[in-house]
């Protein structure tokens, strides 16, 4: 075994460079406006962002905590018509429809977390797997709210009822939301939480002889990341403006979840690498590579591949390739020069 | 419920004991009493039912019959059945485990402060905003953690993850993880298995320092004689899950039954 891992080191201006990673992802629109990128750039970088802040939640839950939820796309799905209903027939105002749009998967997922969480893990992904499809299918149904088949359509944020955003100011509004989730986690994950989720991954009887309540904190961890997911639903009704059924299936629910064991198991930047990787490289780059780019399928076999090696070599996540390149460059460095 | 008060100068006492697995009787009407500030070891052959007593004692297995009185950091006593398995600690009682239970992935201060757990009072979102309140409560403990790692020696490596620290650091890792929540009785399963011979004369000086240092009892399970011969203050002994004696080491050394158990019964003896 030989398996690193230097994230015990906690860097003392992490803050801030979440916040600088922030500000580099405000520059998109700028080198747009610049004629540096492509146009469809902002909604690829855009998408990322979202995912990411269910992912982030997702890797609270699997990485931090050792459970498995499925149903990530129902959670996220349940809040994005909510917040579309809320805004375009209520005419509620953002901010309400956001509560609401929070509040009401919230509830959805502790009723699940309490009546699975009491046995063993395990039971959670079946449950939030039969809940996530109960969700697609009642998206599919309730055409009266979700309008079934040709979906539904809101429109850009309008902050405290008059600050209409457009299409920049949405995506800034992304970039915002995820600094200030990275943040909060950051602090969790390094705290008492952080230990206590920490010590019931590791030894479920080390953490109860500890004081850990187990269903407390796999609820606390489980309420968490179906909140991230209720919000990332949220800001993408927001900025992709659209959604019908067959976004939220299954198969939603275990990109996220490749994605996180791709970029990074418990990193936070990791699982950001990860939502790229299975998201945004399929449209970036596989597509550009003749014949097998016009695969319909292609980008999901890359991805199985991906997790094979991923698992075998860098079990941790391809977050830690950079730590590899570093070493290999010092060696090279070390060997030329004398 | 009527005699819950425990005579003065216990900390622990165990009444009537019993848990039975199937058929199988681990524990059966198993009686004995801790003073405070005392090395008790637990001794026994191999199935004995040792660490079914201890689980029975820390809540992770409920007993079938029997009461456990323990009296807590606040001098109130209780039962301690009636107290879930994750408030046990909250009274002052912590164990370790047989086959260390640290989280590789965590460096060895943080597997310590796992220790402080229940001492932590600010919310998950104070934590998340990074108060002051929370900042300072982390810091207090972090620096209680570092003063306990350096007591057992093993300061110098705090920042290293537990994953692939020799056994010995672990072992005193779990200890340091125990000494966190000032403990009034600290339950060791077999503290001595997988040490040397020169780690376990170390090991009995250091629980007889941390009786002295942190005034708490010491309750024992182990396999490796000497250490429990050396140690110990009193020993009781248990075979097939039933009492066989009390008393001090030496006494505990002549008892026949004790002889019996350990090496066989021989035809005359029956």
């Amino acid at each position: 075994m030989k398996l690193k891992r230097p994230s015990f080191i906690v860097k003392k201006n992490a803050h801030l460079n979440y916040v600088l990673f922030g500000v580099a992802l405000c520059l998109v629109p700028l080198l747009i406006e610049l004629g540096l990128l492509r146009n469809s750039y902002l909604t690829l970088v855009g998408s990322v962002i979202i995912y990411s802040v269910a992912a982030i939640g997702l890797n609270l839950l699997l990485g931090w905590s050792g459970l498995i939820s499925l149903g990530t796309a129902g959670f996220m799905g349940l809040a994005a018509y909510i917040s579309a209903y809320a805004t375009v027939n209520l005419k509620l105002p953002f901010e309400i429809a956001v509560l609401l749009a929070l509040s009401i998967p919230l509830a959805v997922g502790i009723l699940v977390g309490l009546v699975s969480l009491k046995i063993e893990g395990l039971y959670l992904a079946i449950a939030t797997l039969s809940v996530s499809e109960i969700l697609r299918k009642s998206f599919e149904e309730f055409g009266d709210i979700t309008n079934g088949f040709s979906g539904k359509t809101a429109s850009y944020p309008k902050l405290l009822g008059f600050f209409q955003l457009d299409k920049y100011g949405t995506y800034i509004l992304l970039v915002v939301v995820l600094v200030g989730v990275m943040i909060l986690i950051h602090n969790m994950i390094n705290g008492q939480m952080g230990r206590a989720l920490n010590a019931m991954r590791g030894s479920e009887a080390a953490a109860q002889a500890m004081g850990v309540h187990l269903l407390k904190y796999r609820l606390v961890a489980f309420a968490l990341a179906t909140s991230l997911a209720a919000l990332s639903g949220i800001l993408y009704i927001h900025f992709i403006k659209y959604t019908y059924p067959p976004t939220w299936t299954l198969g939603m629910s275990l990109n996220i979840l490749s994605a996180i064991i791709i970029g990074g198991v418990r990193n936070i930047y990791g699982t950001i690498l990860g939502v790229f990787v299975v998201f945004a490289v399929p449209d970036l780059f596989l597509k550009q590579i003749p014949y097998f780019g016009a695969m319909p399928g292609f980008a999901y076999i890359v991805n199985g591949i991906l997790i094979i090696v991923v698992i075998m070599y860098y079990p941790y996540g391809l977050i830690y390739l950079g730590n590899d390149m570093k070493k290999l460059w010092g060696k090279v460095k070390a060997k030329v020069k004398p | 419920m009527s005699n819950l008060d425990l005579q003065e100068g216990l900390v622990l006492r165990l009444e009537e004991l019993s848990i039975s697995f199937g058929g199988l009787k681990a524990v059966d009407n198993l009686s004995f009493e801790i003073k405070e500030k005392e090395i008790f070891g637990l001794i026994g052959p191999n199935g004995a039912g040792k660490t079914t007593a201890f689980n029975c004692i820390t809540q992770f297995y409920r007993p079938n019959h029997g009461k456990i009185f323990f009296r807590d950091k606040h001098g109130k006593v209780s039962n301690l059945i009636d107290h879930p398995v994750h408030e046990i600690i909250k009274l002052g009682l912590v164990r370790t485990f047989q086959n260390v239970e640290l989280i590789r992935e965590l460096s060895i201060l943080d597997n310590v402060l796992i220790g402080a757990h229940i001492d932590f009072k600010s919310s998950l979102l104070a934590q998340a905003l990074k108060t002051k309140k929370a900042k300072d409560e982390e810091t207090k403990l972090r620096d209680e953690a570092i003063e306990v790692l350096t007591f057992l020696g093993i300061a110098d490596r705090m920042l290293l993850p537990a994953g692939g620290q020799p056994y010995g650091i672990l072992k005193k890792v779990e200890l340091a993880r125990t000494l966190m929540c000032h403990p009034k009785l600290i339950i060791l399963d077999e503290p001595a298995a997988g040490l040397n011979d020169i780690e376990t004369v170390n090991l009995a000086k250091v629980i007889r320092t941390i009786r002295d240092k942190y005034g708490c009892a010491v309750l024992l399970v182990e396999h490796d004689m000497r250490l429990v011969m050396d140690v110990c203050d009193k020993i009781c002994a248990i075979n097939f899950g039933k009492f066989l004696a009390v008393g001090s080491p030496k006494e505990i050394q002549r008892n026949k039954d004790v002889q019996a158990a350990y090496l066989g019964e021989t035809e005359e003896d029956q």
